[in-house]
């Protein structure tokens, strides 16, 4: 145990350093430490780059490199004297207390909100340095008890600041400088619902963060509960709002338009690409609330006289989304739906055998069914994905098993975490 | 070109009626009633003229409120906590929840003691209302939930019909508006601060913050909300104002001067008005109560999960918010369980009731008023520089008189 803590750094506790007693090199009391300040950016664990403290009434800045020791309860200078200097934020700084403590972070790990109760620092790598905060009960009791109590406190465990990223957005200076490289581990669906969750701020700053990335971005809009669809296209220009569709599934793209106010629409669809844009106009003239509206124009259709090479050529070549491949369909000459053969099937069988003989008869609904209408023919013949056809039987689209999911989940179903982010 | 305009900002209005019209009006809860009751039966319509000037000071706090709930998207123990620290916060948390299950309690007995005037035994009624308040909360969507506590605004209107059954001299209520009228003697400053400390009330500042939050409302939607909360909250001191006409007009007038509570203030009224003005304060009793029943419970909810950082929201089931139905159904449970005891003090949990929320009230609206007026958060939609005043002006004096009433609540 004695060794274990001789290498183990101690941990120190932000509430226990603010408000501590600032020292000169003799121990001397100056003033009061108010804030630490650190750089948040290309370290992992970001470091201390100088505090803010009180010397008779007036707030100075201490740099990194007057500073000798921190200690809960005082911090030593280096020196017997100090300049005074006034506080200009550099890039990427935060002040802990100020900006950090208190507020919301994304526990990446955890993919959810936390709250950060305390801020743990370490010495590490030869400087003090943000290693975790603490979200528990524990560390917010220890800042609410008088200082000769809160000492006592254990330290428990704590997220690592690895897992976790800060929001900067209420920071004055530091406005889309800090990058979130962690989000992108995290999962569009994880993404969303951290932004339906957050403040619209906060919110903005996840899709900024993800905005490098458009194809991630318009994933996860397309992950986005209407309203708060709504929400972010509202402050978005009608460029950015197709750029965005530009990069969607062509059935959540004209969703998505369906949501826009209607003098927004017509300049929106105009923006983006051909090819989506026709896709989008013919989704558009359908009621979102049916199989027309939910349906997908992309899919895989060969006809009867096609070789197996031939089909396996086309999944090759297509790029049709995984979920709506698990079916290739089969029309006749005049274009109308014969059946359907399961890829997998294909696969595992005698490539010299006729298409014929895999195909099965295809379970269809028209365009104007209603989403119970496609669920329950999902349901019956354990379907993933469900073609659409017009009164000649010709096919429209597909729809995938996610689209219905979406609709008929239950409230309730959709998110489900423990009491605190650890 | 006028109309179409006034009709467009209608529609935007009823688009987003919710969060001002509900948080006022829960405040017309039990408590509320009798106090209200009690000022008509003691002093006439003297303090009508107070019920203007009280307006304004709600609808200056409930703006402010909701402007930044619509601004920051985040609830006010939330803002507290990220700009004044952890201790204020949990002094604050702490309160809310103590005042909100002490008024908690006094809703269902409000709702009893209004089921009892049709012979329904509490023991049966209580149990009932509970039961249906906590499944509209925790298992109603935000939007249902938020539509029925409107529909429970509507029993209000049986206050004004009261009113008119009691046939007061319109000449003189019309009068005692426009024309302050001042006693100073105990009774009379005592029923006005009370007047005052249950119009304004801490939760309701807490519940529009986070209720505006929770629907989504955004600066787009800022105007329509501003004026949501205004006609909300005007709706709401007319109702009041109808109550103590009601019983300035008759328990006044005959020299019943003792209001203990709502419903003995529906009892008193019967031999003067008729039995359908006992039937009719009965009704708004009881949709009060059962509003004030629903909304305490969750404005707390809020407050702690805002200040914790769990998740929170009506529209999410147990399993997404445990802490924040566990919350809801705590208090409940026990507001149900003290209900039915037989034999609580309910008057003097009143009293310590209103000693903490006279404590906490000074606190949440001095924070209101400098959160709203902190240009870093707010931005351009900080209070402006005369608005600013006027805020300043009136939680001041809001602060002041909730504070005496605690001296004379507690000096006898």
């Amino acid at each position: 145990m004695e060794s274990a803590t001789a290498t183990v750094p101690r941990v120190l506790h932000l509430g226990l350093v603010v408000g501590g007693a600032l020292l000169d090199v003799a121990g001397a009391k100056l003033g009061r430490v108010d804030d630490l300040i650190v750089r948040l950016g290309e370290d992992e664990y970001p470091p201390v780059t100088g505090l803010l403290a009180t010397l008779a009434g007036r707030q100075v800045f201490v740099p990194a490199d007057a500073i000798q020791e921190i200690e809960q309860g005082c911090v030593r200078l280096r020196a017997h004297r100090l300049d005074l200097q006034r506080f200009d934020r550099r890039p990427q700084e935060v002040l802990l207390r100020k900006d950090v403590l208190d507020r919301q972070l994304i526990n990446v790990d955890g993919a959810r909100l936390v709250r950060a109760n305390e801020i743990e620092l370490a010495r590490l790598d030869g400087w003090y340095r943000v290693v975790g905060v603490d979200v528990g009960l524990r560390g917010l009791l220890r800042r609410v008890l008088p200082r000769a109590l809160a000492g006592s406190i254990e330290t428990t465990l704590f997220l690592d600041w690895a897992s976790v990223e800060p929001f900067t957005g209420h920071v004055p200076t530091v406005r889309l400088r800090v990058p979130h490289p962690k989000l992108a581990r995290l999962h569009p669906a994880q993404l969303a619902d951290l932004v339906e969750q957050a403040s619209h701020d906060e919110g903005e700053e996840i899709l900024g963060a993800v905005g490098d990335d458009p194809e991630l971005e318009a994933d996860v809009f397309e992950e986005l509960e209407p309203r708060h669809q709504q929400e972010f296209v509202g402050d978005r220009s009608d460029g950015e709002v197709a750029e965005v569709l530009s990069h969607m599934e062509p059935d959540d793209a004209a969703d998505l338009v369906h949501e826009l106010p209607e003098e927004r629409r017509e300049e929106v669809v105009r923006l983006l690409p051909l090819v989506q844009r026709r896709r989008v106009r013919a989704l558009l003239g359908y009621d979102p609330a049916t199989a027309g509206g939910l349906m997908s124009p992309e899919f895989v259709c060969v006809f009867t006289q096609a070789s197996q090479q031939e089909v396996v050529d086309r999944v090759r070549a297509s790029r049709v989304s995984a979920e709506a491949l698990a079916w290739i369909y089969v029309m006749d000459a005049s274009k109308r739906l014969v059946g359907a053969i399961a890829l997998v099937d294909l696969l595992r069988s005698d490539p010299s055998l006729p298409l014929g003989d895999f195909v099965e008869v295809a379970q269809t609904v028209r365009v104007d069914a209603d989403v119970e209408e496609v669920a329950r023919l999902m349901t019956d013949f354990d379907l993933t994905v469900v073609p659409v056809v017009d009164d000649e039987q010709r096919l429209l689209g597909v729809v995938t098993v996610d689209d219905v999911l979406e609709l008929v989940l239950p409230r309730g179903w959709r998110r489900q975490f423990g009491l605190f982010g650890e | 070109m006028i109309r179409r305009l006034g009709r467009r900002r209608l529609v935007a209005v009823l688009a987003v009626l919710g969060p001002g019209l509900i948080a006022a009006n829960a405040g017309n809860d039990a408590g509320g009633i009798a106090t209200y009751a009690s000022v008509g039966a003691k002093y006439g319509y003297d303090l009508l003229w107070m019920m203007v000037v009280i307006t304004v000071s709600l609808i200056v706090v409930q703006e402010m409120a909701a402007r930044m709930g619509a601004v920051t998207g985040k609830g006010l123990a939330e803002l507290i906590r990220e700009e004044y620290g952890v201790r204020w916060s949990l002094f604050a948390t702490g309160s809310v929840l103590v005042a909100n299950l002490g008024i908690c309690i006094s809703e269902f007995v409000g709702i009893g003691a209004a089921l009892n005037l049709a012979g329904i035994p509490f023991q049966v009624s209580v149990p009932i209302a509970a039961a249906g308040v906590w499944l509209l909360v925790v298992r109603g969507s935000y939007k249902v939930a938020e539509r029925v506590f409107v529909l429970m605004t509507i029993p209000f209107f049986a206050y004004p019909v009261a009113a008119i059954l009691a046939h007061p001299n319109w000449g003189s209520v019309g009068k005692a508006i426009v024309e302050p009228r001042f006693q100073l003697n105990s009774g009379y400053i005592f029923l006005f601060i009370a007047t005052a400390g249950t119009t304004i009330t801490p939760f309701m500042q807490l519940y529009v913050q986070s209720a505006v939050v929770e629907r989504g409302i955004g600066t787009d939607e800022l105007r329509a909300e501003q004026l949501e909360v205004t006609s909300g909250s005007i709706f709401a001191n007319v109702v009041a104002s109808f109550i103590i006409i009601a019983t300035g007009a008759t328990l006044f007038v005959h020299g019943e001067k003792t209001v203990n509570n709502a419903a003995d203030a529906a009892r008193a009224l019967k031999p003067f008005a008729g039995r359908f003005a006992e039937v009719l304060f009965g009704v708004g009793l009881l949709g009060a109560s059962l509003l004030a029943a629903a909304i305490l419970p969750v404005t707390a909810a809020y407050v702690i999960a805002e200040t914790f950082g769990f998740e929170k929201g009506i529209r999410l089931r147990p399993r997404e918010a445990p802490v924040f139905v566990a919350v809801i159904t705590i208090l409940i449970g026990i507001g149900t369980l003290v209900a039915i005891i037989p034999g609580v003090p309910v008057i003097s949990l009143l009293v310590a009731v209103q000693v903490v929320n006279g404590i906490l009230l000074p606190v949440t609206l001095f924070f209101v008023w400098r959160l709203a007026a902190n240009r870093e958060l707010m931005g351009d939609y900080a209070n402006g520089r005369l608005f600013n005043l006027l805020a300043g002006l009136t939680v001041i004096a809001t602060s002041a008189l909730s504070i005496l009433l605690l001296a004379v609540t507690f000096l006898g």
